[in-house]
Formats: C-alpha cells, structure tokens, sequence
C-alpha cells in the first residue's frame, strides 16, 4: 500500500452515446493524502459530479486506474464496491438525500445496517453521532420537519457514522442560506482538524477557500 | 442482512402506508379465504355424504333377488324371489362374515292407542342392528328366542315411535300391526335422514312371525351382511357369489339370479367425485389468489419506481444490490403472507358459518391452511421477485438523481 489515500491515474470517463462520445472526464491525475481537505472547483457541466461519483465508487472509470485505500478499483465487482463504500466512504449530498418518512435517528444508523450492525449498536452509535452535531434533541423527528441546515447536519451525522476514511461532499452548501452553509464548512473544518479527510465538490470560489487546497476542472480536466 | 432485519424494515414500511397495505393484501385475503373455505365446503360435502353412507352399515353386503331371464327378457331385480332362509344361513358360516339379517318386508297398518300410522314392517333377526348399524335407545331389540319362537314382538324405528307417540315408558305395551297385537320391546336410537326414505320410520319383528302372519312362504327380500374387516369385503363378495351359484344350481357362466350390492364401492364413487368437486372448487378459488398475487406486483412495482431515490441512497450508503433484492422481495412476502393469515382466519370463519348452516359441522383440517400459506409464500415470492430485482438493478448514479 503505498502513502496516499485515493490515487488516481490517468483517469477519464466516456459517455457513449452512440452518435457521439462525451468525455466527461479526461486524463485526470490526483492523489490525495489521508487528513487532506481537498475543494474540487469547476463550472457547472466541467466534470465535477463526475468525479464525485468515480471517487465514491458509484461509477467506475471508462479509462485510466483509481486506488481508494490501497484497492485498485478495476479488481472490485459490485458487490466489492458496494462494500468498499460501506466501510471506507461517507457521502454528502447537495440534496441530502435523507430517507424520507423515516426519523433522524434511523436515517443515520442506516449505514451500519448494511454493516451488518446489531440494532442495538446502530441506534446507539447513532444516537452519539447526532449528539456530536448538536441534534440530540432532533433524534425522532423525520426530514420535513428539519430545517434545511438541520438536514444537512443529519445527513453528515449518517456519513459520520461509520467512521469512515474519507468524507466526500457534493455542493454541501448548495441548497443552504449564507448562515446554515457557514455553519456546515465550519463543521467540515473541524472535522478535517480533527483528521478526518475530506474530499468537496464545489463551484463557489468562497466555499472552496475553506478547503486547504483547491484543484480546479474545466471541461473534465484538472488545470492549475 | 438479517431475516429479523428484513422483516422490520418491511412491516415499518408498510405500516407507513396502511392503507395501501391493507388494499394490496385484500387481493390475497379473498384469494385465500376463498381456496380455504371452498375447500373446507366440499370436505365437509364429502365427509357428510360418507357420514351417512357410512350410517347404513359398516362394511355392509346386501344380497338381493333378481336378474333372471326369461326368454331374451331380462326381468328386473327383485323380479324371481329365490333367496332364503337357509341361504342367509349358510352365508352366516362363511369365513370373514361377521353378521348376517334376513329381511322381508310388508307394509302394514299400525295402531297405538288413538294415534295410528301406516309403515314398514320388516321381517329380520337380531342380526339387524349389528348389521345395519342401529343403536337401542330404550329396552332391547329382538332375540333369537322371539324369533324362533314366532313371538309377536316389535322394536320401533325412533320416527315410527314418535308418531304413535310411545315414550320410554311405553316398553312392554301393545299396539297392534294389521289388526294383530304384538308387544314393543325396543325402540331405536334416531339415526337422521338419509336421502329420501328415513330409516328411522320402520317397526321390526321376528322374521318367522311375518311369514306367518302377513307374507306366507320361505322367500327373502334381501340379506344384510356385515364383513367383518373392510380389507375382507372383495374375498366375502366372492365367496357368497360361489356359495349361492352352488345352492341355487346355476352352471359357471350362467346367470345368477341374485345380485351383490356393495357399499365400499359406492362409497369410493361417491367419495371420488366429491374430492373431484373439492379441487375443482380450489381451482377456481385459486384464480382468485392469482389475482391477488398480481396486484402484489402491480404495487410493488410502483413501489420501487417512487422509492427510486431511496434505492439509490440505500446503495450509496453500502447496500449492495442483493440487500435491495431482499428489501423489496420481503416487503412483498410480507404483504401475502400477512394477507394469508388474515385469509385463513376468514375462510375459516367463513367455513364455520357455512358448515353449521349446513348441518356437517365444522370440518378444519390443518392442511388446508398450511397450504394456503404456502401457497401465498409462492404468489410472494413469484410476484415479488420481479419488481425486486428491478429495484436492485438500478443504477446508484441514476437512482440518485431521479426526482
Ligand atoms: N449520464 C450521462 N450521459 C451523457 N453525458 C453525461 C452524463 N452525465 C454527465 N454527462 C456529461 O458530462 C459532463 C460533466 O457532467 P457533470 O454532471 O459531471 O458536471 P458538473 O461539473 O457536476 O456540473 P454541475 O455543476 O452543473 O453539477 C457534462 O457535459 C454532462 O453533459
Ligand atoms: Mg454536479
């Protein structure tokens, strides 16, 4: 296992659409350290959910390698993909994509269950990962009746949950006003002191300032 | 994941959209209300008919004159009286019989006090009530002394009694048949209708005393026997064919002028047709449950189209596609099999009112349920499958971003 937590090599991702290809992704070369706080940047449609979803394991690469924790992605099935997001990656989404007509509570032990965590467990470690983003008070309530920010804390408690080896974020602020999206990167920064990586997609040149380090994308390259 | 898991998953679910639940299952319920109670109607059927064939005898023979040929003129049964006494004898000696009653029979006016009826008389033995399956209900029925003595005794059919309005106390007083006194000995036990001819509105006596008083001669109407195991009947039916032919002169391959009937056989006709009706019944209350099942599947595949979003988190989350398959098949075995328990209550219910209205009480045999349950197992399984695998199929990417 070499040093770097995702290393990717040469990456692209071709949308075949019969008549015509669409490289959505092209030639993309990047390593991320573990503890980092990555901003991937770019305009709307250069590649950014692209990437966001070769990284999370949702996609896999039309060309090109990506190694997440050492597991070169190419040798996995979906099953193995599915596991390898289960144990290694915590998503967060711009709609925070939370179950709905199902508590807060249940929301973030659902992770675990595909772990194949006791019930007990998963309430449990559930219920301390929403007391660690401050809504404990917020345990049974369901999406709708959760602010928008509230929301989106829910969502990083479920990504939280597992504890896992890299946070990756979609336009976490996106769908939030001014003073919820600041309460979230303020959130994400003190996760990422306290050494957790965090890989966010962004096309808010104020958002991404937040992040140690910035790599932009422009028609599903990586400039500067 | 775990069974129990599964299980929570599904019933939480569905319990946030009762209504349709409750909906969805209404297909099964009927479909296995119907196959229970329609199967649990032709047993019943067919366990009443037995009942009362059955109520005839055990094991039962009956030899009865007839078949002869006059010319090219076949002459109806019953038609040469050739049966007789020493016939109904010999039979009685044979290997495998257990009992054996002779019977003439004539139709006589009987009179009790002031109440008066016109029945029929049979002329038989104390082998009657064995072989014909009576019970006494009060005092005796007739013994060999009384008919050897020629005595004039009468044992009353509980109908027959009823009508000359004798009670229990009424043993040993006399009434009179055709204008001649004879003394009551016994009355039966009721034994219910079977078909149009009630057994039970008949008056027994000494088989002698009807030769001597009201059908002069030696000839017999017919011969009850009872074999003595149901495995013997064929065996005995062969050996009285031999013993009669012998008796009664009749060269091999000729034809006999007395006729075997057998209850077994009509039994087992009339027990195969009714099994006929009872599956045929299931079948079509099967359509029922088919129906049932494809409206499990019609919900279940709008199911996974509005929850398509949810799929798509779940996976991204870590599910893997066999965990979705799992969700959404269980989701819809859950439905039938819920739908299935609540079916079986109802068509038992429902069998239960039916039997009692119709008189052959509750028949319940434990199969049927455990059938139907199964059976809702398979619609489950075999309409849940589908949509489930669909759900499991979808792609994460795609799934996420459906609205
Ligand atoms: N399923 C697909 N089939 C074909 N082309 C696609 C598909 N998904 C994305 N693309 C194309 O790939 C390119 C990159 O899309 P992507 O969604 O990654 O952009 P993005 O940077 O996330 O944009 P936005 O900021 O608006 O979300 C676009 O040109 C898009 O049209
Ligand atoms: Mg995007």
């Amino acid at each position: 296992m070499s040093g770097a937590l995702i290393e990717l090599h040469d990456v692209s991702r071709i949308y075949d659409l019969g008549h015509v290809q669409v490289a959505a992704l092209q030639g993309v070369d990047l390593e991320v350290e573990e503890g980092e706080f990555l901003a991937i940047v770019g305009p709307s449609g250069s590649g950014k959910s692209t990437m966001m979803n070769i990284l999370g394991c949702l996609d896999r690469p039309t060309g090109g390698t990506y190694s997440l924790a050492g597991t070169p992605i190419a040798e996995l099935d979906d099953d193995g993909l599915a596991r390898l997001r289960s144990r290694t990656i915590g998503f967060v989404f711009q709609s925070y994509n939370l179950l709905p007509r199902t508590s807060a509570l249940e929301n973030v032990a659902t992770p675990l269950l595909y772990q194949g965590v006791s019930r007990k467990d998963r309430l449990a470690r559930a219920q301390v990962a929403l007391e660690r983003l401050g809504l404990g008070d917020r345990i049974s309530h369901i999406p709708t009746e959760l602010s928008g920010g509230q929301q989106q804390r829910v969502a990083i408690a479920r990504a939280l949950v597992t504890e896992p080896a890299l946070l990756l974020a979609d336009e976490p602020t996106g769908n939030l006003d001014s003073a919820s999206g600041a309460e979230v990167m303020t959130l994400l920064t003190q996760l990422n002191a306290a050494g957790r990586t965090i890989v966010m997609i962004t096309h808010d040149a104020e958002v991404a300032s937040r992040a140690r380090r910035q790599v932009h994308v422009r028609d599903g390259r990586l400039v500067a | 994941m775990r069974a129990t898991e599964l299980v929570r998953l599904a019933l939480s679910r569905l319990g946030s959209s009762r209504l349709r639940a409750a909906l969805t299952m209404l297909g099964v319920i009927i479909g296995v209300a119907s196959v229970v109670s329609l199967v649990a109607v032709g047993q019943g059927a067919t366990s009443g008919i037995t009942k009362q064939l059955q109520g005839l005898g055990t094991n039962l023979l009956t030899v009865n004159p007839g078949a002869t040929t006059t010319g090219f003129t076949r002459g109806a049964a019953g038609s040469a009286n050739t049966l007789t006494i020493e016939d109904a004898q010999a039979i009685a000696a044979l290997d495998g019989v257990a009992a054996v009653e002779p019977e003439i029979s004539t139709s006589q006016f009987v009179v009790a006090g002031t109440e008066n009826t016109t029945t029929s008389i049979i002329g038989t033995t104390s082998g009657y009530t064995t072989v014909r399956n009576f019970d006494v209900w009060q005092g005796a029925t007739l013994n060999q002394a009384a008919v050897d003595a020629r005595l004039h005794e009468a044992v009353l059919g509980a109908t027959t009694a009823d009508d000359l309005g004798l009670t229990a106390s009424s043993i040993g007083s006399t009434i009179t048949i055709g204008g001649l006194p004879f003394r009551v000995v016994g009355i039966l036990q009721a034994k219910g209708s079977t078909g149009p001819v009630s057994q039970d509105d008949q008056i027994l006596v000494p088989y002698t005393t009807v030769q001597d008083e009201f059908v002069p001669g030696d000839k017999l109407r017919t011969i009850g026997i009872s074999v003595a195991s149901a495995g013997q009947i064929d065996t005995v039916k062969a050996e009285i064919t031999t013993l009669l032919e012998t008796r009664h002169d009749i060269a091999i391959g000729g034809t006999d002028d007395f006729t075997i009937a057998d209850q077994a056989q009509l039994l087992t006709t009339v027990g195969g047709v009714s099994d006929l009706l009872t599956l045929l019944l299931a079948g079509i209350a099967s359509i029922s449950l088919l129906v049932g099942g494809i409206g499990i599947m019609n919900i279940m595949l709008v199911s996974v189209r509005e929850r398509t979003r949810e799929i798509g988190i779940r996976k991204a989350v870590g599910a893997r596609g066999r965990d979705i398959l799992a969700q959404f098949l269980v989701e819809a075995l859950v439905l039938s099999v819920l739908g299935g328990i609540f079916g079986i209550i109802l068509g038992v219910a429902v069998s239960y009112l039916i039997g009692s209205l119709a008189g052959w009480g509750f028949v319940f045999s434990p199969v049927t349920p455990l059938v139907a349950v199964l059976f809702s197992l398979l619609v489950g399984v075999v309409f849940g499958v589908w949509p489930a695998r669909q759900a499991a199929r979808l792609d994460p990417i795609v799934a996420l971003r459906y609205e």
